[in-house]
């Protein structure tokens, strides 16, 4: 309101968008680059990509089952963090004595858990669930290892949609004779349920792309078509292109395009689907 | 109402928990054979893979690289059930096995050799140099490539490596830096796999590097033609030399089991095929020598 | 009031007592269930806290053999990482990492701050938050996809750019990370902006200064040290990248020297990502491995933990205006 008080007022002293569009160039940049590694991975991907490549099993020069192997990942993992992560969301927003000893030390190991560097975790899941756990190279090995990962995102975001739900509404109940559980499982869960599926979708997205955590404790080179038991490895798209790369001649990266531009479709996608459903989630719920 | 959809669903989990442990005692008999390793051998063994899964449609073979330390880890670790190796056990791994109850055994599936290949920038076609200049120029002991030999450009060496444990850096270094008791300088790139080294000597200007003879390439790479010293010929790495042992760093490539594998077993069938007419037709399609008859 | 904490008034009161059914209406059964379930959640939440305990303890435990044997000499008296010769000196890879990171942090911090002042000062507000989120849509890109287009595309431009023979070098690394770190600053700096009182601007506005001079002489410094949380979260996570450094780093093991920026080098996670798959259990190259990843832990560990407290501190000063 000031300021359009002193726009109006054309005083000449006060000088204005002169210096402030040095601030657009950062955007630019940032944006720019943006782009071009969008079009750099879209323009090959277009030219490498067909129908063929997507169904052929890799035996024979295609990627059919690196889509499996990811799609497998991503459900599994997110089947075994569900019921996990929400309820260490609930217990901490509604059981724990509120700043107790027990709230902070989950809390913490959740943020710490968060900050892994993901060949740490692959590390971890390679010595202990692959050799000594005995699970070997496998699909079980990729989700425990990727577990690791998804668990905080997952109850983060959980919690977050727990605690927007108005405290209003769990004293209500409480006069009306609910118990805590009633609260729970009637009013809280379904209000968060879409800010909960964010957070699953989250998690999702942050493991389509991961390699390092799965490099040794999933993955194999040859497989044939889709895996009868989770004791079986598996090849994932991230995997296949790290390996692709790697290994291709220098100018027929034909292959690596195709992967690529699959592998962020997918990525992108889930982000931006967890992007949409936060805002709408954040949009509608007005008290 | 709700309350027993969710009692419901923990009850799934658990009996899906279960369950799955029940299977995993009790597996139905699809057989698995897992395999990992050097990356020379793992063309050969993918293709061969290939070929007897579509023999046989109820094994499935995995396979993967890593390198041949790679390979004799897992297999000591027990992760695998065949290592692919382009070197002997060194004897660290030897202890390391007996530490753990595995008695490594060693099956040969093919004859090679490591070969020096130089970024065509600094030879087009090939290059003679002795073993001797070999080492010192790894070792770094020359810095640029006109103090090896003056016809060469006026550009500095740059030295590629492969892993620590990889079976062409071992064959390598047995037979080409230890004679000299040089080590391999810092100043190396390391790569971790033989298509890897094949590319980056492709691609770095004035670059030197080593690789199994299946992974070079005439239009990508210059080679050498080495002399065991500077009285001897330039010898270079065809197939006959190879096989007459005159070229200094061949060796065989190998399949590395527990022990001997039981007797009409998958891993034996399938080391049986790998040794097998279709098996070593595999080996010289991709750039390597099949193993000699006791004939040659 | 604190809780509506039925639980506790549940168990100070005997439930077999005829106050008890008064006062609760419930019937046994679900008094029971109730206590019961919170029980489920306290043990399926436990399992959280248990993997991150299994975790720290097993890289610790696995990383003890190198002080109780004479690899920790090795370890920090060797200047260079070369396992085949047993030598594992440490000190080359936390050079590369640090350099690395180092360099990517000063080139992206303006960067970002640079465009979280254009989102929250100068964009208009429908803009911000698609803005915030195509920024995102940076961050959400997968390493390997990285990795590619460095390998493919950068690595050859640096070696054309700055006449070397091999573009692999600690400043392509560099660039390889600041796409991935920029994201990080700008969601943070640009809500700490956002969040500056606007009686700041108001204030500054009445006094004669101009937007630009408010930005630089009120905003920032009143942001400062929430945009160093920012610069701090970015160094954890570029300092944890392994993949997409690792296809450009040059991996050599030597000590790099000193105009850093055109060395090959090799840094802790991308030595981890290389030597794992050799490590037989119980070998030195096995204990150094973990002794590095219990490194990069710690580092996770502290950077997250100075971060937290630091937008802790930032929450509580904006308040209100501070008259300086």
């Amino acid at each position: 309101m000031v300021e359009n008080m002193l726009k109006a007022s054309a005083n000449p002293c006060i000088k204005f968008n002169m210096k402030s569009t040095i601030f657009i160039i950062p955007i630019v940049i940032v944006i720019g680059v943006l782009v071009y590694i969008l079009s750099l991975i879209i323009l090959g991907g277009l030219k490498a990509l067909n129908l063929d490549l997507l169904f052929t099993s890799i035996m024979y020069g295609g990627i059919f089952e690196a889509i499996i192997g990811t799609f497998l990942l991503l459900v599994g993992t997110s089947i075994l963090a569900l019921p996990i992560s929400i309820a260490t969301a609930i217990y901490l927003t509604e059981y724990a004595p509120k700043g107790g000893k027990t709230v902070k030390i989950i809390e913490q190991s959740i943020d710490n858990l968060a900050g892994l560097p993901s060949i740490v975790v692959g590390l971890f899941g390679y010595e202990f669930f692959v050799k000594m756990l005995g699970f070997g190279v496998s699909l079980l090995s990729g989700w425990l290892t990727l577990l690791i990962m998804v668990i905080p995102i997952v109850t983060k975001a959980t919690k977050e949609a727990i605690l927007m739900v108005p405290e209003e509404f769990r004293k209500v109940a409480s006069a009306l004779g609910a118990t805590k559980w009633d609260i729970i499982r009637d009013i809280i869960l379904p209000i968060s349920m879409p800010g909960i599926a964010s957070g699953i979708i989250l998690g999702m997205a942050r493991i389509s792309g991961e390699t390092a955590a799965i490099l040794f404790t999933a993955c194999t080179l040859t497989a044939r078509g889709i895996p009868a038991t989770p004791l079986e490895p598996i090849i994932s798209l991230s995997y296949y292109l790290f390996v692709v790369i790697f290994t291709s001649p220098g100018s027929a990266y034909t292959k690596a395009y195709a992967l690529a531009t699959i592998l962020m479709s997918i990525t992108v996608s889930l982000y931006s689907i967890a992007i949409i459903v936060r805002f709408h989630y954040r949009k509608r719920k007005r008290w | 109402m709700l309350m027993n959809k969710v009692i419901l669903g923990f009850l799934i989990i658990g009996i899906a928990i279960i369950g799955g442990t029940l299977y995993y005692f009790t597996r139905p008999t699809k057989i698995q054979i897992r395999i990992a390793g050097s990356t020379t051998c793992l063309p050969i063994i993918q293709e061969a893979a290939i070929q007897f899964m579509s023999e046989h449609p109820e094994v499935s073979i995995n396979v993967e690289g890593g390198g041949s330390g790679h390979g004799y880890a897992s297999l000591i670790d027990r992760a695998i059930d065949i290592a692919m190796a382009s070197r002997p056990p060194k004897q660290v791994e030897v202890d390391q096995a007996t530490q753990n109850g595995v008695e490594l055994r060693l099956h040969k599936i093919a004859m090679d050799a490591v070969v020096i290949i130089v970024n065509p920038k600094v030879a087009d076609d090939y290059l003679n140099l002795t073993l001797e200049q070999v080492a010192k120029i790894f070792a770094g002991n020359y810095t640029k490539w006109k103090e090896v030999d003056s016809s060469l450009p006026n550009e500095d060496i740059i030295v590629f490596t492969r892993e620590a444990g990889s079976g062409t850096r071992g064959t390598f270094e047995e037979h080409v830096m230890e004679t000299f008791g040089l080590e391999i300088t810092a100043d190396a790139h390391e790569v971790p796999s033989n298509p890897q080294m094949a590319i980056s000597i492709k691609n770095t200007d004035y670059s030197i590097g080593y690789v199994g003879l299946g992974f070079y390439n005439e239009h990508d790479h210059g080679i050498v033609y080495l002399a065991v010293n500077d009285t001897s010929p330039y010898i270079p790495p065809t197939k006959e030399n190879i096989y007459s042992l005159e070229y200094p760093i061949a060796r065989y490539l190998y399949l590395v089991t527990n022990g001997e594998p039981e007797e009409g077993s998958w891993i034996s069938r399938f080391i049986a095929f790998v040794l097998s007419s279709e098996g070593q037709q595999i080996v010289e399609e991709k750039g390597f020598l099949s193993l000699p008859s006791e004939n040659d | 009031m604190g809780e509506t904490d039925i639980e506790t008034i549940w168990r100070r009161i005997p439930q077999e007592s005829v106050a008890f059914k008064q006062i609760f209406f419930v019937k046994e059964k679900r008094v029971k269930e109730d206590l019961l379930i919170r029980k489920i959640f306290l043990f399926l939440s436990t399992i959280s806290a248990a993997l991150v305990l299994l975790i720290i303890t097993f890289v610790f435990l696995e990383s003890i053999p190198v002080f109780t044997s004479n690899l920790i000499v090795n370890i920090f008296q060797e200047t260079t990482w070369r396992p085949a010769y047993n030598s594992f000196g440490i000190l080359p890879l936390i050079v590369g990492s640090f350099v690395v990171v180092f360099i990517a942090i000063l080139i992206a911090l303006p960067i970002g701050v640079g465009a979280s002042i254009y989102i929250s000062e100068f964009a208009p507000k429908k803009l911000r938050d698609p803005l915030l989120s195509v920024i995102e849509l940076l961050a959400s890109i997968p390493s390997v996809i990285y990795g590619f287009i460095g390998l493919v595309f950068l690595v050859p431009f640096i070696s054309q750019l700055l006449k070397l023979n091999s573009g692999a070098t600690a400043l392509t690394a560099s660039l390889i990370l600041i796409p991935m770190i920029v994201p990080i600053i700008i969601s943070i700096s640009s809500e700490i902006l956002s969040s500056v009182p606007k009686e700041y601007r108001e204030i500054s506005a009445a006094l004669g200064a101009s937007k630009f001079q408010t930005t630089l002489k009120v905003i920032l410094p009143a942001s400062k040290s929430g945009i160093f949380a920012s610069v701090i979260l970015a160094f954890g996570r570029a300092i944890g990248e392994t993949i997409a450094v690792l296809f450009v780093c040059g991996a050599t093991g030597k000590f790099p020297s000193f105009p850093f920026i055109t060395e090959s080098v090799l840094t802790m996670t991308s030595a981890i990502a290389m030597y794992m798959g050799e490590a037989a259990i119980g070998e030195n190259l096995y204990y150094v491995l973990f002794f590095i990843g219990f490194s990069l832990m710690l580092i996770s560990f502290i950077v997250n933990n100075i971060a937290e407290r630091i937008v802790e501190k930032q929450r509580e000063k904006v308040g209100g205006i501070r008259i300086w």
